[in-house]
C-alpha cells in the first residue's frame, strides 16, 4: 500500500467515524425543527380560523333576517341604533 | 407537542362556537315567534355591535298599522302614547318584567313614534353595561 492510498484510506475512515459521530445529534436537530415547523402552522391555522370567527370592529351587525323581502339589511341596523335613543324618530 | 397544542386549542374554539349558537338559537326562536304575523315587520340583528368587542342579538318588530301597534303593546302590557319604553323581561316572555339578576334577560325598548319594538338579548353583565353604555354615548353625541 502506498502512502497516498494509505492516507486516503484513513481520511475515509475518519469521515465515517465523524458521520457516526455527528449524524444522531443532526437527526435531532432536523427532527426539532420539523416539530417546530408544523407547531407553528398548527397554531397559524387554529389563529386563524378562531380569527375568522371573530368580527371586524368596524362592522355594526353580522347578519339579518327579516320577513319583509323590501326592506334593506341597513335600515334594520339603524332602527336596532336609534330605537336605544329615549325619544328618537327612526 | 403537537397534540398537546390541540388539545388545549380545541376545546377553546369549540367552547366559543357553541356559546355564540346557542345565543343565536335562542333569538332564533324569539324571531320565529312574531315572524308569521302579517301587519308586522320583524327581522333579527345576529352580533349588532356595541362597542369594539361587545355584541348582542336583537329582535325588532315594526307594527304596519295603529291596530298591530295596539295588540303589540297590550301583549306586551306597554303603556302610554309617547316617547320611548324600556324594561327588563323574561327571555322567553317578553311581557313579563324582571330584574337584573346576571341571568340572561331581554332588555325590550319601545318606541311609541316608531310603532317599533326592539328586544335586545342580554347574556351578561358586559352585554348589559355595554347596552347602557352605547344609549348613554349615542345620546351625549346627538345632543
Amino acid at each position: 500500500m502506498t502512502f497516498e492510498e494509505l492516507w486516503e484510506h484513513e481520511e475515509r475512515q475518519g469521515l465515517q467515524q465523524r458521520l457516526q459521530q455527528d449524524y444522531p445529534a443532526w437527526l435531532r436537530r432536523r427532527r426539532t425543527a420539523l416539530a417546530t415547523v408544523v407547531s407553528v402552522a398548527v397554531v397559524s391555522v387554529a389563529a386563524g380560523i378562531t380569527l375568522s370567527t371573530l368580527h371586524s370592529p368596524l362592522a355594526t351587525y353580522d347578519a339579518v333576517a327579516c320577513n319583509r323581502s323590501g326592506i334593506a339589511e341597513g335600515h334594520w341596523a339603524d332602527v336596532a341604533a336609534n330605537i336605544l335613543i329615549m325619544n328618537s324618530e327612526i | 407537542m403537537r397534540r398537546l397544542l390541540l388539545t388545549m386549542l380545541l376545546p377553546v374554539l369549540l367552547a366559543v362556537g357553541c356559546t355564540r349558537e346557542a345565543e343565536h338559537a335562542a333569538v332564533d326562536a324569539l324571531y320565529a315567534r312574531y315572524a308569521s304575523r302579517t301587519a308586522l315587520a320583524a327581522a333579527k340583528v345576529c352580533d349588532f355591535s356595541l362597542n369594539d368587542t361587545v355584541r348582542v342579538d336583537v329582535v325588532l318588530l315594526q307594527a304596519e298599522s295603529d291596530e298591530e301597534w295596539g295588540r303589540l303593546k297590550a301583549e306586551l302590557d306597554i303603556q302610554g302614547d309617547e316617547g320611548t319604553v324600556s324594561y327588563l323581561a323574561d327571555p322567553d316572555a317578553p311581557a313579563t318584567r324582571v330584574a337584573w339578576t346576571g341571568e340572561p334577560v331581554l332588555r325590550v325598548v319601545a318606541s311609541h313614534a316608531d310603532r317599533a319594538i326592539g328586544l335586545y338579548r342580554l347574556e351578561n353583565e358586559e352585554q348589559y353595561d355595554a347596552l347602557l353604555d352605547y344609549q348613554l354615548n349615542k345620546m351625549k353625541n346627538d345632543k
